[in-house]
């Protein structure tokens, strides 16, 4: 450019051109801009290289330069869908779950109140005055089988969708469901009886399987089949040939069954004979004098009193065994105390973990001295040993979480992103939380099969493992803003999980803050897993997406030039 | 905004605001690449872009009951984009201070038009992508909003939260930036032909 100063002030500006070209000025002046720019050559040379620019601008923009993502290809409103599902379910639960309350507590107490002349109490006076905190077990009991039925079902759906498609999955997962709940009845006269006081009485036989439910609920007669009972009181006089599942407050053999007791409850007291093993989760099991049990017996709980005799093994996890009958077996115990008394028999070996020796009575009858070794003391966190520990501890979380984040950093990405969503993650993560390892225990003992369960539960503990690193990693991507990569997230989660532990550990010495914490913790980190992992298995709903060069539905935006219309 | 030549998929819209999952679909299949697309100009990552259309989307189901039926989709469309990648870059803090400070300070001299015009000769599209990708937020969101999704002045204003009078000086910082990223000419880039 050769121009003098004084050339140079007639010349149009840049910005005018530029709004020229782009038709934003008004008629006048557009008339103007195209007067002078035929007249002078620089003004008309800058004019057509900013039309250039925009040429090139809009074609770079537009020009495909790399395929679409297979993420973007399969994508479709799942996310949002799978939120639906989520919360319809958890809302659904709920709905249910406050049903089952009115109907099973808050509706037959009022009616006997009311009877009683009582009318009007409240909640809380309704609760003191029938004392029936644990009444309609039963109700819960299906409330929980309800929940762990659909959270297989829903296990189920995501396997099948990855070889079919969503519609045909569900209605499989469906109809699966209903046959595997229409079986019992019509396959092997399976019995229901519900009601006040469901009753098997004294002569009668049942064929095949009998579900009871009730306040008070008896076998007096004969059951070939297995019992599945939920009650109050479950109280068996007659004779179960085959095994017996329950919950309940208390459960009484005094008849016999010939298969195991797997029960959960709060009291067991087994005069009578049992064939096989027992399980049990709740406080308190005696093996009367009178008591046989031809297996051994597994206990997470409270107390374990064997006053009769236990053909085999006991393996207990709670406060206290008391034995004053005989064991054929040995006894392994992780609890607080051990007593043997005076008539206690034990053939096998005594291991016993706790927080003072056992006590053996001088006339008990031991095949070897007892092991015992001292349980391990929980840190105080008045001690700076447990500060070490939990640091050391937060290292070897960064460092397994560094390892996750480096094996799989696709899939980390996607969890944090779905834990960033806090709603669906933390909904879904009520429903993992606590319907997989019901679901697991419910596969172990009755529908599946033993590795099926196992194998959940351990994938359940793994999820739990890597929940605090999930929200780790969300509280370090709110504090530095999202990281474009791996080592970026890793950084953000080390971070984020340091934060976590250092709020997080004056409030563990709070009980129920704590709890409420972890809780809190464990629900949305495994939430988000879970979310994650649903989106990862379904399938690719668009499969004939163009992911090569694409033309979009809009048109580069070709500028010619001019005023606007008048 | 409109795009000549093109049929909107009007039936498809239509059913998908009552929920129709099927049209959602068709829609989706139609519009997401160009979505991607417009995310991947305007955002730092692919990563990014990737969550934006995914995240656009899922707004996009709530928000169709308000898109009005006379008007284009695709334009109506690009604008939520458009609002939605802004958003993100708002709250990453890529607005810098000397986006909002030298609003009013534009230049307004003239380039050297054979300069420019070589530089733009000399460029292919693969250099400006590149280019782009060294942009501020502010000058990225409105070079792909104007010159990707051809959106109108009012749009672009109402996006970046600026006035319309703004838009220009906007556009044309975008385009100085641009060139000196191209080319690390200071004078073009500045716009001062001497």
């Amino acid at each position: 450019m050769s121009e003098t100063p004084g050339e140079k002030m007639n010349h149009l500006d840049e910005m005018t051109l530029l709004l020229y070209i782009e038709r934003q000025l008004d008629r006048a002046r557009g008339l103007e801009v195209s007067a002078h720019t035929q007249e002078c050559d620089t003004c008309r040379t800058l004019l057509r290289a900013l039309e250039r620019e925009s040429r090139l601008l809009t074609r770079a923009m537009l020009e495909e330069d790399e395929p679409l993502p297979s993420r973007i290809a399969q994508f479709q409103e799942r996310a949002r869908r799978s939120m639906q599902w989520i919360w319809g379910l958890v809302f659904g639960l709920a709905a249910t779950g406050v049903y089952a309350l009115y109907s099973e507590y808050i509706q037959p107490w009022q009616q006997q109140l009311e009877k009683a002349g009582f009318g009007g109490s409240n909640l809380l006076g309704l609760l003191i005055f029938q004392g029936a905190m644990w009444k309609g077990w039963q109700s819960m009991v299906t409330l929980l089988e309800v929940l762990a039925m659909v959270t297989l079902a829903g296990l189920g759906a995501i396997f099948f969708r990855r070889r079919i498609r969503r519609g045909s999955a569900l209605a499989l997962v469906f109809a699966g469901l209903c046959t595997v709940l229409a079986l019992p009845t019509g396959a092997s006269a399976t019995e229901f009886r519900t009601g006040q006081s469901p009753t098997v009485s004294k002569d009668e036989i049942i064929k095949g399987d009998i579900y009871l439910s009730g306040e008070r609920v008896r076998i007096e007669g004969t059951v070939e089949g297995d019992v599945f009972a939920a009650g109050k009181d479950i109280d068996i006089d007659g004779h179960v040939k085959g095994d017996v599942i329950s919950a309940g407050r208390y459960l009484q053999l005094r008849g016999t069954v010939d298969g195991n007791i797997r029960s959960a409850g709060n009291t067991a007291v087994i005069s009578g004979t049992l064939g096989k093993n027992m399980t049990w989760f709740g406080d308190a099991v005696t093996v009367d004098s009178t008591g046989k049990v031809g297996g051994g017996i597994t206990m997470f709980g409270g107390t374990l009193a064997i006053d009769g005799h236990l053909n085999r093994d006991i393996l207990f996890f709670g406060e206290e065994i008391n034995v004053n009958g005989s064991v054929g077996g040995g006894i392994r115990e992780k609890g607080n105390m051990l007593i043997v008394g005076p008539n206690a028999r034990v053939d096998g070996p005594v291991k016993f973990e706790g927080n003072k020796p056992a006590e053996i009575a001088p006339g008990a009858k031991l095949a070897s001295p007892v092991e015992f070794k001292q349980m391990e003391r929980k840190r105080d966190y008045r001690e700076s040993n447990y500060y070490i520990w939990r640091v050391i501890w937060t290292a070897a979380f960064i460092l397994f979480g560094m390892v996750l984040f480096l094996l799989a950093p696709g899939f980390a990405r996607e969890t944090i992103s779905s834990a960033e969503r806090y709603g669906a993650p933390i909904g879904l993560g009520i429903l993992v939380f606590f319907g997989v390892p019901l679901a697991a225990i419910i596969a172990c003992i009755t529908v599946v099969g033993l590795p099926l369960g196992v194998l959940t539960l351990a994938f359940w503990m793994l999820m739990l493992c890597c929940a605090e690193i999930v929200v780790g990693a969300v509280i370090g991507n709110l504090i530095l803003g999202k990281a474009t990569d791996t080592w970026g997230m890793i950084g953000r989660m080390a971070l984020g999980f340091v934060i976590v532990r250092i709020v997080y550990t004056p409030l563990a010495q709070v009980h129920v803050l704590g709890l409420l914490a972890a809780l809190g913790i464990w629900m949305w980190g495994m939430g988000a897993i879970s979310l994650a992992l649903y989106q990862r298995l379904q399938p690719v709903i668009t499969p004939n997406m163009p992911s090569g060069p694409y033309a979009p539905p809009i048109p580069p935006n070709t500028t010619v030039g001019g005023a606007l219309p008048a | 905004m409109s795009a000549p030549g093109i049929t909107e998929p009007t039936e498809a819209i239509a059913r998908a605001r009552t929920g129709d999952a099927e049209a959602w679909g068709e829609l989706y299949r139609e519009y997401a690449p160009a979505i991607f697309r417009f995310c991947r100009r305007a955002l730092p990552t692919r990563e990014d872009a990737e969550d934006a259309t995914m995240e656009i989307f899922m707004k996009l189901k709530d928000k169709l009951i308000q898109y009005d039926a006379t008007r284009s989709f695709s334009a109506w469309l690009y604008k939520v984009s458009a609002n939605h990648c802004w958003d993100i870059l708002r709250r990453r803090k890529i607005r810098q201070d000397k986006e909002t400070d030298d609003l009013e300070n534009v230049p307004l001299e003239h380039p050297d038009p054979s300069q420019l015009d070589q530089l733009i000769e000399r460029r292919t599209s693969e250099e400006v992508r590149k280019a782009l990708d060294r942009l501020g937020g502010r000058a990225r969101m409105a070079l792909v909003m104007r010159y990707y999704s051809d959106m109108s002045y009012d749009e672009i204003a109402d996006a970046l939260g600026v006035r319309r009078a703004f838009v220009g000086v906007v556009l044309l910082r975008a385009r100085h930036e641009l060139r000196q990223a191209l080319e690390g000419n200071a004078s073009l880039a500045a716009g001062g032909a001497s």
